[in-house]
């Protein structure tokens, strides 16, 4: 009895096929349409988010410069006034309003160069970073700190405590000499040539002291006879 | 969540090995539904056999609503998935050689290894003309060349191009593709019954 059921449903199998089709296809179209999220997808963006990937910190970023590492472009977000008074390297501008123009977007929209963007602090740098990343942008970074942070890291670096770790005078020593490329001048940098110099004059005025010795005369043992 | 491999929930390092995989398993089963014969192939030109034309579309009628369905209930992303480049002559013109190619020796890329496989002396016939078709477009490439690159449309589809809505269009294939099998069909009935392995 099962059997020729079967063979009678069996029958009308391509029907049965035919038909699951088009209701199948007949049900996404009529299927209620959400509106799809366009751009990166919003689990991947606060992945993104809370990662400090993103971050790039100053010693690192005047370890390229004075490297002339080509592989990274530094993008200054503030406004073109600070941006005149002073910026990092040879840092391009764009400002955060105009960071959808045509023009920045053919900057921004690469594959090839990290991009690091610097502003005061982290501030107007971490916009730049959350727009870009959410129009789907590769490699964008952040200066960590910004250009404060710069300052008071690689410009002017604080002098370790005498009691502090053996790794903050070895940080201290590069950050000394990362200013220095970037054009600071320490008094010490002079003092070797004065030093020399004093070393000479208070040498010449008062040689070593010659010292004579002079014989003591010895004792004479007491004479006596018995 | 999905396409698998390029939201990273298979490493990429797996890529080979699924490709090898998936060729094992859609060999054999080419193979044992009779894919590896010429005479069943070649029934879709005679009007004997038309189960290459159904079991393809079948297949392709399958993967196009499935995929619309993961996408709309959000366990696959379609603007993640790979779309072949169109060069639109060299495609036409691939294309008839192929469709003449396929006419005369009843054979298809795939299905002539799968028929190689078991040793058909027809399929090392056509391997053998496809490896040396393979060596003269390479020895002649710069002339192809303009053909092979040209006509560049982009990575498009069909929905792309003539601005359809897709689900309309998956639709509209569906009817088309039962509307072929049933006019298969009927062409099959009237054509002499052929007996072959």
């Amino acid at each position: 009895m099962v059997n020729r059921k079967l063979a009678k449903v069996s029958t009308f199998r391509y029907k049965i096929l035919a038909t699951v089709f088009i209701v199948l296809a007949g049900g996404l179209v009529l299927l209620p349409k959400h509106e799809k999220h366009e751009g990166i997808k919003p689990e991947l963006l606060l992945a993104n988010l809370i990662s400090t990937e993103r971050y790039i910190s100053t010693d690192i970023l005047a370890d390229k410069i004075i490297n002339n590492d080509p592989s990274f472009i530094l993008i200054d977000v503030r406004n073109e006034e600070s941006y005149s008074n002073f910026t990092i390297g040879d840092a391009l501008n764009i400002p955060l309003e105009k960071f959808l123009d045509e023009v920045s977007i053919n900057y921004l929209d690469q594959n090839q160069y990290d991009i690091i963007f610097i502003s005061n602090d982290n501030f107007y740098a971490e916009q730049a970073w959350m727009l870009g990343s959410r129009l789907g942008f590769k490699n964008l970074h952040v200066l960590e700190g910004g250009i404060n942070k710069w300052f008071n890291t690689i410009i002017n670096p604080k002098k370790p405590t005498e009691t502090m770790p053996e790794e903050q005078f070895v940080l201290y020593s590069n950050r000394k000499a990362a200013s220095m490329f970037f054009g600071v001048a320490y008094p010490e940098q002079f003092k070797p040539a004065k030093k020399d110099k004093a070393i000479v004059k208070t040498k010449q005025p008062a040689p070593p002291k010659k010292v004579i010795k002079v014989k003591k005369k010895k004792k004479a043992p007491a004479e006596g006879g018995c | 969540m999905g396409p698998l491999l390029p939201n990273g929930i298979i490493p990429t390092e797996w890529d080979s090995l699924i490709a090898i995989l998936i060729g094992l398993v859609f060999g054999f089963i080419l193979e044992s539904s009779g894919f590896s014969s010429s005479r069943k192939l070649a029934g879709v030109f005679y009007g004997y056999d038309f189960a290459v034309l159904k079991v393809f579309f079948t297949a392709a009628l399958v993967a196009l609503i499935g995929m619309y369905y993961m996408d709309y209930l959000g366990y696959m992303d379609l603007a993640q998935l790979y779309v072949h480049p169109t060069y639109l002559w060299g495609a036409i013109i691939g294309g008839i050689i192929m469709g003449v190619g396929f006419v005369s020796a009843g054979f298809c890329p795939g299905t002539s290894l799968c028929a190689l496989a078991i040793g058909k002396i027809d399929a090392f016939a056509y391997v053998g003309g496809a490896l040396i078709g393979i060596f003269i477009f390479s020895e002649l490439f710069t002339l192809f060349q303009p053909l092979y690159d040209g006509t560049f449309l982009g990575n498009v589809t069909l929905m792309d191009t003539f601005d359809i809505n897709p689900y309309w269009f998956v639709f509209i294939f569906t009817l088309i593709a039962i509307l072929i099998f049933v006019i298969s069909d009927l062409i099959r009935k009237r054509t002499k019954k052929q007996v072959y392995n």
